[in-house]
């Protein structure tokens, strides 16, 4: 018995001890937690008055290369030295990992350690707004004065994101994608700009050549896109035949999917494609390995770096129908951030201050601010031209909540079975149509 | 009569750690056996229900579901098994005495230091058709015309992501072996050399008999990390092309990634029983007394 009392002695000694010790630290902490009470008040006063207390901002955005990422410090730098309201933004880089990126935000923001500002796609809309993870933005931007800068579309395709009638998501930039080619492979095939998509395939077809006569194709007509991120450029060729989204199952869409195996089969992509990603497609193009690939004019100035004259861009040409892609990329707030309004001061920075013309100009994204795309740097620029003209055609992937798996891993996988000879087009557009429409 | 005397000091001592494998490991596992028998798919919050089996049953009529299984199989059969073949004869090597033993010992270690990650991205670019360094030098070789672009077809995928978990397991096999050989006694050769037993006979009666547990456990534990095993799949193909390369934790880490946790947690609860069904049974026969 007088054994068992020692053990338990031991055993509560440290409880004991854990209990004054933490008792201590909640008497000297007080202070500390009146102060944190006393800026929870002022955070409230902040929203409401906009006093003008310090306020740190966490903001969580990825950059492609480290000239980007640079590019945002310095911009961060800049707001916080020149905003008049006490707001610090301390930028958190995170990498895209082919949209990874998203999913490390989804985590973060359910686990509490998420950001109070981050940049965002809008295909992850739905999945933060079913969580209401996301604040909304409507009244805020009814009382900002820069909101006719922005195209009332931009506004509508929000919302439309979000499948509700309310604004979760603010505009920053877009990239609207077009086809680079090079002028000379063009000139040595013989082949002119095509207007039309069955002028594309057939440019297509004549830029794949075997210059040194050794039997072996050197240059591929079509960078073709295989891996995650290449519904885009595909959902080009399903409209080209006059396709849509909606009914992947039509006579119209499977002859585009048609049309993007045979450019595969016939050899006039190079046999990667499968499994080309973005970097892939970008050091084929560079390395003069195709003639023509798509993408945006985030890509603009590393390949006139690459080719100075010798690369030019025309928009996706029209068939039946005609589509392009529209990427965004724009901020949200986050629901439990303390600070709204300083965080709608740092998102509008982005969205129409000098934060989108630095950024816009540097990385050559197209601006949603009417006012900066007036801008001659916008107006005389060849792969900006190739953007804007195909804006009015350019769209959104239907956004639900299946189109993260599909763009992920349905449609890379299916695709690849039928570029491979696995199944045949009818086989894979009903396989990529039931797995996006879902219930 | 007299009392029994307990002893509580193992019970607190093990606490700690007991405590933290609870929190860490078996909350989690519980976690996921409860959302294996509901739709917990976070894309879809509002429709979290209790599904009873559903999940299994959806599971076992997906088509991916079974070529992931089959290729599990594959993957730990082939994997594991050419990696004991190869970590073998490597232990039997760096067991003889030669000058720079040391530095090869601590070189031959390099794959099973370096990360998945790394592993995967490196062998991704020795892989690549149009800049790898493999089909560089079987073109400058002479054996092919054009490179081959071995993880964009399915013929190919697979096959070139194995030989990459066999590289990256065999050091482990060799350093376990080679400690197991080090310590079977000298005498036991020296008496068979007086027999007369050949090198073979030597290596059939005494080597392998000798190693059995250190074989038996190394195999065991291989077959449980390779077939958890995703980082190198995802890093070089993500289980493409046309889901060639997808095993079964690869499938349950894309779903999971989807925030399909539900149907991914059926997945996981399936694997574990795999995985128990073989270790079990063979633990238990592997170190039964004969």
């Amino acid at each position: 018995m007088k054994r068992l009392l020692t053990y338990l002695l031991v055993l509560f000694l440290p409880i004991i001890l854990v209990a004054c010790v933490s008792s201590n630290n909640s008497t000297s902490t007080e202070g500390t937690n009146d102060s944190q009470d006393n800026e929870s008040t002022d955070t409230e006063q902040e929203d409401t008055q906009s006093a003008d207390e310090p306020v740190e901002l966490t903001y969580w955005y990825w950059a492609d290369n480290s000239e980007y990422s640079n590019l945002m410090q310095d911009i961060i730098a800049e707001f916080n030295e020149t905003n008049d309201k006490g707001i610090t933004v301390i930028g958190e880089e995170y990498p895209w990992d082919g949209g990874g990126y998203s999913e490390t935000l989804f985590t973060a923001a359910m686990g509490g350690g998420g950001p109070d500002v981050a940049a965002f796609k809008l295909t992850s809309t739905p999945l933060f707004t079913a969580n209401n993870l996301l604040a909304k933005l409507d009244d805020y931007i009814d009382s900002w004065e820069d909101k006719d800068d922005i195209e009332e579309n931009l506004y509508d395709i929000m919302k439309s994101a979000s499948g509700t009638d309310n604004l979760y998501v603010m505009p920053w930039n877009t990239q609207v994608l077009y086809m680079y080619y090079r002028p000379s492979i063009f000139e040595e095939a013989g082949v002119e700009v095509p207007t039309t998509y069955e002028e594309l395939l057939t440019a297509i077809e004549q830029t794949t050549m075997d210059t040194d006569g050794d039997g072996n194709t050197d240059i591929y007509g079509f960078g073709m896109r295989g891996a995650t991120g290449g519904q885009e450029p595909w959902g080009s060729f399903i409209h080209g035949r006059g396709g849509d989204f909606e009914d992947m199952t039509s006579k119209e869409a499977i002859q585009g999917m048609q049309d993007f195996i045979d450019i595969y089969e016939n050899g006039y992509a190079p046999p990667s494609a499968t499994t080309d990603g973005f970097n892939e497609i970008i050091a084929n193009f560079k390395s003069g390995k195709t003639a023509m690939t798509v993408h945006h004019t985030g890509s603009s100035a590393e390949m006139v770096e690459t080719f100075g004259d010798d690369v030019s861009a025309f928009a996706f040409p029209e068939g039946v129908g005609q589509w392009t892609s529209m990427g965004d990329t724009n901020n949200v707030i986050f629901e439990s951030t303390e600070h709204k309004e300083a965080a709608f001061e740092w998102v509008s920075y982005l969205a129409t201050g000098k934060g989108q013309e630095d950024w816009t100009i540097a990385t050559g994204n197209v601006p949603v601010s009417t006012r900066v795309q007036e801008m001659d740097h916008f107006q005389n620029d060849e792969f900006m031209k190739a953007s804007i003209e195909g804006v009015p055609f350019a769209g959104i992937l239907p956004i639900k909540d299946t189109t993260t798996e599909w763009i992920s891993t349905i449609w890379p996988n299916t695709t690849a079975s039928a570029l491979l000879g696995e199944i045949t087009a009818e086989d894979a557009m009903q396989q990529l149509h039931e797995s996006l429409h879902e219930e | 009569m007299r009392r029994k005397n307990i002893n509580i000091w193992p019970y607190l001592l093990v606490l700690p750690a007991l405590l933290i494998v609870t929190f860490v490991v078996f909350i989690p596992v519980i976690e996921a056996i409860f959302m294996s028998f509901q739709s917990y798919d976070l894309r879809r919050p509002d429709k979290i229900a209790y599904l009873g089996f559903r999940n299994f049953a959806d599971m076992f009529s997906d088509p991916i579901f079974w070529l992931a299984f089959k290729n599990t199989i594959i993957w730990v059969v082939f994997g594991v098994g050419l990696q004991f073949l190869f970590g073998f004869i490597l232990a039997l090597l760096l067991n003889q005495s030669f000058r720079g033993r040391g530095i090869i010992r601590a070189v031959s270690l390099i794959p099973w230091a370096t990360p998945g990650v790394l592993i995967g991205l490196m062998w991704k670019w020795i892989y690549d058709g149009n800049y790898g360094v493999l089909n560089d030098l079987l073109i400058k070789l002479g054996l092919l015309d054009q490179g081959i672009t071995f993880l964009s077809q399915t013929s190919t995928a697979f096959g070139s992501v194995i030989v990459t978990i066999i590289w990256q397991g065999i050091p482990f096999f060799a350093i376990m072996i080679l400690a197991g050989l080090q310590v079977i006694s000298r005498e036991m050769y020296e008496a068979a050399d007086i027999d007369g037993a050949s090198k073979l006979q030597k290596l059939i009666h005494i080597t392998i008999p000798s190693l059995k547990n250190v074989i038996i456990i190394t195999i065991l534990l291989r077959i449980i990390w390779v077939s958890n095993s995703v980082d190198i799949i995802h890093n070089m193909t993500g289980g493409g092309p046309s889901y060639s390369t997808q095993t079964l934790s690869v499938y349950i880490f894309n779903k999971a990634t989807v925030l399909d946790l539900g149907y991914s947690s059926s997945m996981a609860l399936f694997l574990m029983f795999m995985l128990a069904m073989v270790a079990v049974p063979y633990l238990k026969n592997a170190f039964k007394e004969r």
